[in-house]
């Protein structure tokens, strides 16, 4: 529950910072640097499976992350219910999708996935990977994290590995809640897709199980911005409002025709490519495109995160 | 300090190899043999023999007309998907299927949506994702191979069919060259290059990429006098040669569609003008790119005049008489109106002296106060001229 847990765990002399007590960084009594080489021999290095299983462990038991889980499977469920009880929408008005949701319920994962990708979904990657090493330095554990012999790099790497598996599970909750309540709510039967081929609910959920997994490719290089941000200061919010701010500004500058040329840079740019997914044969350029991009604004800000990182005087 | 530099490396030789990446790989590949040296005609001669019949490929159009762009943004299919205007500004891109003669399916890909046109044998089938409509024509059996290029929906037209339409066009007025090889698709292509000798035109010069191989032209590109960039360049961006899946080919609409029929009159070129109702786009498409392929049958039954000659040729609509409907049933000035209800033409539409004009980068379209038309890929001043000469 706390971030004491595998502190604790590892190192039991370690004291036990309680979240409570104001950790009081920049006080000149915690003005000792850590670094990440402590003597060898004397301690047992983690392996890198626990260190993720608990970092996975206390990301996952956060209020915070199971509240943002929820509010993004509530998107379908809203959509579904609005649907539901109004009258039938005309084709061609809001959301793509949206008029197809009453002859076929897996049309509400669809919509809500989409209308989820502007906003909601990068609000949510924003707060889990902003937080994850300002998170630990505002709480002042930080330091602590590196008396345990985990080393600065290896930290660096399970925090994102933490991050990536919330930007698989986000997308995935939108999809799930929004196939479930979509069965509930409407029938379900062969989807059609952008091209007006029909295909079978089973390969329809393949589908969507797809879109899932090139949303969470599209957020991986956001989380890499995040944890960026994170390394530079100690107060989580300013690093998870940065990177929000990051995401909507890019997708600004992705609308204006005056910075065509920047366009394919952006890192938002190709999250709406999905739709190619939902077309007879299904395009892959752009999962593929998106991919690539994506990897290097991994390998930038992960570069650049390591940068500031292992340079860092750790203080709180 | 050595300890830090060496702890920032990352962070400045990873975007390095990055841009390095992109450099090597905007650079063209020169490694390629040459292809063999050609003539211009033996070029021409190499489009008019291709034998491909069956391949699959992307095709990327980009048009810098000076018309307004469609703004697109968020989760809903652009607002302009499907105006006449929309196809003709900023990027498209589409699949294409082709397998012989009677099996073609294009797919339009719009941002979250999608229009396609699928023909198998005599049944043509278009569908638009974005409100799920699908129209029906079931096509005369004489209607075979020439109408291929009419079932191509609005806007998107292949590399083939536009450089077949051009090369026809060929006469003493224009200047062909064979340019350096180029490559396309990542294929090597011969770059016959056409530029008209009339210094009046618009057009500035017309370069076809031909598949250095098998003569499928690849890419069309229309610049536009004094503009930097291509005024409209469609292009193959992939291309696989061989029959596609089968499957393509065979479309029903999805249950929940609006699904209209067709009538098809026995003249297999009333469809085009039945078609064009429905379908927009494909007036101004074939209107656009050489300007002067306006015996449209919207047009038709008004005698249009023609002045001028080759790329200077002005195309004048009389205005329509109320008692003489055209026998598609629309009259030219109508379908003037109706290209004026769209929107964006209408936001790009001027008053000049003597009427409204809609300027293009590549052709000029006036509308005088008295219900004519001229159209023509000239300057707007000789549309008037020619508006003033009757």
């Amino acid at each position: 529950m706390s971030h004491s847990d595998r502190t604790a765990a590892q190192e039991p002399e370690a004291q036990e910072p309680s979240a409570q007590e104001p950790n009081g960084h920049g006080q000149a009594v915690h003005r000792l640097t850590v670094r990440d080489s402590p003597t060898p021999g004397t301690r047992r290095r983690p392996s890198s499976g626990s260190l993720l299983a608990s970092e996975l462990k206390q990301l996952f038991r956060r209020r915070r992350t199971q509240a943002m889980l929820l509010a993004l499977a509530a998107i379908p469920v809203v959509i579904a219910v609005v649907v539901r009880v109004s009258s039938a929408v005309p084709p061609g008005r809001g959301p793509a999708f949206l008029d197809r949701i009453s002859q076929n319920g897996l049309f509400v994962a669809v919509t809500a996935m989409l209308v989820s990708v502007p906003l909601f979904l990068p609000l949510t990657i924003g707060v889990v990977a902003g937080d994850t090493i300002a998170g630990e330095a505002g709480l002042g554990t930080l330091r602590y994290l590196l008396v345990a012999p985990a080393g600065r790099v290896r930290l660096l790497l399970v925090k994102y590995a933490g991050a990536a598996v919330f930007c698989i599970s986000a997308p995935l909750a939108v999809a799930l809640a929004g196939a479930g309540i979509g069965w509930v709510l409407f029938p379900v039967g062969p989807v059609a897709l952008l091209s007006g081929d029909l295909v079978e609910p089973d390969e329809a959920l393949v589908r969507m199980l797809l879109i899932a997994a090139y949303q969470a490719v599209s957020l991986l290089g956001l989380s890499a911005i995040g944890l960026f941000l994170s390394t530079l200061t100690d107060v989580p919010v300013g690093a998870m409002a940065a990177t929000i701010v990051l995401s909507v500004v890019s997708q600004v500058l992705d609308q204006l025709p005056q910075l065509e040329w920047l366009h394919p840079w952006l890192f938002t740019h190709n999250w709406f490519g999905f739709a190619d997914l939902l077309r007879q044969p299904i395009g892959w350029d752009s999962f593929g495109d998106n991919a690539l991009l994506q990897a290097g604004y991994i390998a930038v800000f992960g570069a650049l995160a390591y940068g500031r990182f292992v340079s860092k005087d750790v203080l709180s | 300090m050595t300890a830090i530099w060496l702890r920032w490396t990352p962070a400045v030789a990873v975007p390095a190899v990055i841009a390095a990446g992109v450099l090597a790989g905007s650079l063209p590949a020169s490694a390629r043999d040459p292809l063999p040296e050609k003539t211009p005609a033996q070029v021409l001669a190499m489009i008019g023999q291709h034998q491909t019949k069956s391949f699959s490929g992307t095709v990327e159009q980009s048009s810098e007309l000076g018309l307004p762009d469609v703004p697109q943004v968020g989760p809903t299919p652009g607002a302009g998907t499907g105006s006449l205007a929309e196809l003709l500004t900023g990027p498209h891109s589409a699949r294409v299927y082709v397998d012989g003669p009677t099996k073609a399916r294009i797919q339009v890909m719009d941002r979250m949506a999608e229009r396609d046109a699928v023909r198998q044998g005599n049944e043509l089938w278009l569908y638009n994702s974005k409100d799920n409509t699908a129209t029906h024509v079931t096509l005369p059996a004489a209607a075979s191979k020439e109408s291929r290029s009419h079932d191509v929906p609005a806007g998107v037209t292949t590399p083939e069919e536009l450089a077949a339409k051009m090369l026809e066009k060929l006469d003493g007025s224009t200047d062909v060259a064979v340019a350096e090889d180029t490559e396309v698709a990542g294929r090597a292509a011969y770059n016959l290059v056409l530029t008209p000798r009339s210094a009046m035109t618009l057009v500035g010069s017309v370069a076809v990429a031909v598949d250095g191989e098998n003569g499928l032209p690849l890419s069309v590109e229309v610049r536009a006098r004094g503009q930097q960039e291509p005024a409209f360049r469609t292009a193959f961006s992939n291309l696989t040669l061989g029959a596609p899946d089968a499957a393509l080919f065979n479309f029903s609409p999805p249950p929940g569609a609006s699904v209209k029929e067709l009538a098809v009159p026995a003249k297999p070129n009333g469809m085009k003008g039945q078609v064009d109702k429905n379908r927009t786009g494909k007036d101004l498409a074939d209107k656009n790119p050489a300007g002067r392929n306006t015996d449209n049958k919207d047009l038709r039954g008004h005698a249009p005049t023609v002045t001028g000659s080759g790329w200077e040729r002005i195309v004048g609509i009389p205005a329509p008489s109320a008692s003489a409907p055209s026998e598609s049933g629309e009259s030219g000035k109508q379908s003037v109106d109706r290209l004026l209800n769209d929107p964006l033409l209408r936001q790009a539409t001027v008053t000049v002296q003597g009427g409204r004009a809609i300027s293009t980068s590549l052709v000029n379209v006036l509308l005088t106060d008295d219900g004519r038309t001229f159209v023509g890929s000239v300057p707007l001043e000789r549309l008037q001229a020619a508006a003033a000469a009757r």
